[in-house]
């Protein structure tokens, strides 16, 4: 497995010759890109406590934005709405995905050629596509647009990311693992569960992330299928751009970056276990 | 085309037996309800699909507003009062409603859409007659605000909020007087300048600084309209829709173009330093308005929600709340003398008179996007 790396010949001595304004240079290169990166989140943040109204003056350091965050019944409901559609969407669409991955990493069938291109199609599609067909066919069908739409949407488009992301993982998948475990006298279930779905596991769980944060903020094809009651975040968010941004957007903005970054520290936690080479246990 | 269709291979195959689940869901959810408000009859045959859902009497009363046009202290009434339950959904453009309505399967039976967009839906029969006789407080509305060319004697529209589109300016700055549009083309005032981020608003700009209407479909006043704004460009630091008050608020800009609500907004807030302004030469005026939806399924609620924010407390309650001007003549004895007698959103007769609809142009747009496109790309 780690092959690789052993064979490659030791770090040449350079390296430790390296001058002093390339390490500056480096440093100061990473340094922008980070800040690049990170500034626009450092501010928002900032702002989110800050006592004046507008968005963009410092006047001073305030809890308010959060006091008045939690008496927002129409902010509330849209984090409510967000988080029930993606958590759903995770779950539906990872299994789906996962099983789509399965089938066509390791069955021959006719067409797998063409449902294995097809796959890239949701992705490469533009969303305001996505969304205006789901709209005439939700029409069609005479579903009434609502959040149970909303998750119908996103579960459709997020089959494909979770497929592609296990699929990758199943490319390097050794499959005398799971013969040795039928052989060893587990059932097709037992190996499933107890073989495949571990070594597996870390690309399931990156495309399950990967649906989550897509489905969270989605917001074109969300805006074309949300029905009564179904205003979630984004939609939130960008209908109250005509009346100006508040900080109670930031504040909101901040605790969903917080759930985050949780939420990926704790991924990567997970990660590591099912990496350890360890076999059956 | 085809391209359009392949995708639905894969999704649909995933979401045909999904949706379908959850149609007949409903349906089962959905069946019971009617049958025990309408007849107490022993159960039997299942229920025909609903349907006038107008004889509901309570029930709930779904709307599609845009945000922070309706205060809740005034839903919270209105369910205390009726027993109606309010369910609301917030839109950010008159198109995305636009949409919503044209796909048939959105459950809405109070919408708010703005002048020109009560013209295209009427047109396209999504929102139905008004029948004025159910509504009492019709005679509350001013006078001013009615018979519309959008909306001739008012068949499909009630007027709820009205205001104009002109800059803000920071008087702190700006000695010299601001009446007119000519400062935002005055090399002067080169990166002070911001614009909204809006096609037809910009063209109104322009048009209305050469003295013609801001609906105007002649070719060359359309070019020369558009020169001028290739020209303002280089003046301009930003063009922006969204937060245009605050960029103005926090000093970044001198002139900012944009709705006077906003620019309202921070002007209170400014102790003075900042003003509003509606140019001497004209400017646009719009209204948005309440409608009812042609697929409604509770029109006695939306009817007694139309009546019950037509009562002069209740409609100065709104008012109050949101800051906007409204169109209800008695209401203006409970509305706070702050914003009443704030000209940035209540503007006298002498401002009203000067301004115009934006109207739909028809062809002309496609001239416009060319002209914009240009504007943005140089």
């Amino acid at each position: 497995m780690s092959g690789p790396v052993d064979t490659r010949p030791p770090a040449p001595m350079v390296v430790e010759r390296r001058f002093a304004w390339e390490r500056f240079l480096l440093g100061t290169h990473s340094t922008f890109v980070y800040l690049f990166l990170y500034l626009p989140i450092v501010i928002l943040v900032v702002f989110s406590f800050n006592e004046s109204k507008q968005t963009a003056v410092w006047e001073g350091f305030t809890l308010e934005w959060y006091r008045h965050l939690m008496h927002n019944d129409l902010i509330l409901r849209s984090v409510k709405n967000s988080l029930i559609v993606a958590s759903i969407t995770t779950v539906v669409a990872t299994i789906i995905g996962t099983m789509v991955a399965l089938a066509l990493g390791r069955y021959e069938f006719r067409g797998k050629a063409s449902v294995a291109s097809v796959l890239y199609l949701p992705i490469i599609i533009p969303e305001i596509v996505i969304g205006a067909a789901l709209v005439t066919f939700f029409g069609v069908v005479q579903l009434r647009l609502s959040l149970w739409t909303v998750v119908v949407a996103h579960v459709a488009f997020s089959i494909s990311y979770v497929a592609i992301v296990v699929r990758a993982r199943l490319a390097g998948f050794d499959r005398s693992l799971e013969e040795a475990a039928l052989d060893l006298g587990a059932g097709p279930w037992a190996t499933l569960w107890r073989v495949t779905l571990p070594l597996i596991g870390p690309g399931i769980l990156a495309g399950a992330l990967l649906v989550f944060t897509i489905s969270i903020d989605d917001y074109v094809v969300t805006s074309f299928v949300a029905g009564v009651g179904a205003t979630t975040l984004p939609l939130q968010i960008y209908s109250m751009l005509k009346v100006g941004v508040t900080p109670e957007v930031n504040a909101v903005s901040t605790l969903l970056i917080l759930v985050t970054v949780v939420l990926i520290v704790l991924a990567q936690r997970l990660q590591q276990d099912p990496n350890q080479p360890g076999g059956g246990q | 085309m085809k391209k359009l269709l392949r995708p639905s291979v894969v999704t649909f195959a995933f979401l045909v037996p999904l949706s379908l689940a959850l149609a007949a869901c409903q349906k089962a959810a959905e069946a019971p309800a009617p049958q025990a408000a309408v007849a107490p009859a022993p159960a039997a045959a299942p229920a025909e699909p609903a349907a006038p859902a107008a004889l509901e009497k309570t029930g709930k009363l779904n709307i599609f507003i845009w945000s922070a046009y309706l205060p809740k202290e005034v839903i919270d009434e209105f369910t205390a009062k009726t027993g109606i339950k309010v369910s609301f959904d917030l839109y950010d453009s008159n198109e995305a409603l636009l949409e919503k309505l044209q796909s048939g399967v959105a459950d809405y039976d109070i919408v708010v859409p703005s002048d020109y967009m009560v013209k295209i839906l009427a047109s396209q029969k999504l929102i139905q007659s008004i029948d004025h006789a159910r509504l009492p407080n019709f005679s509350n509305l001013d006078p001013r605000f009615l018979n519309k060319k959008f909306d001739p004697n008012n068949e499909h529209s009630l007027p709820y909020f009205w205001g104009t589109t002109g800059f803000g300016y920071n008087k702190s700055k700006i000695k010299e007087p601001v009446d007119s549009w000519q400062v935002m083309f005055d090399p002067k005032h080169k990166g002070r300048i911001l614009m909204l981020d809006d096609m037809r608003e910009n063209f109104a700009v322009a048009l209305k600084s050469m003295g013609k209407s801001l609906n105007d479909t002649d070719p060359a006043d359309l070019k020369a309209a558009s020169e001028l704004l290739k020209k303002q460009k280089k003046l301009v630091k930003t063009y922006n829709s969204g937060d245009f008050a605050n960029i103005l608020a926090s000093g970044d800009v001198d002139f900012a173009h944009g709705y006077n609500g906003q620019i309202a907004e921070v002007v209170r807030n400014s102790k003075g330093k900042l003003a509003y302004v509606v140019p001497k030469e004209g400017a646009t005026f719009w209204m948005d308005n309440m409608a009812i939806p042609v697929k409604a399924r509770n029109l006695e609620a939306a009817y007694e929600f139309l009546n019950f924010i037509m009562q002069p407390e209740v409609n100065a309650e709104i008012v109050n709340g949101v800051s906007y001007a409204s169109a209800n003549t008695p209401a203006k004895k409970f509305i706070n003398p702050e914003i009443l007698n704030d000209a940035a959103i209540y503007p006298g007769d002498d401002v009203i008179a000067r301004c115009e609809f934006l109207e739909d142009i028809g062809d002309t747009t496609t001239v416009l996007d060319q002209y914009w496109t240009e504007i943005k790309a140089q």
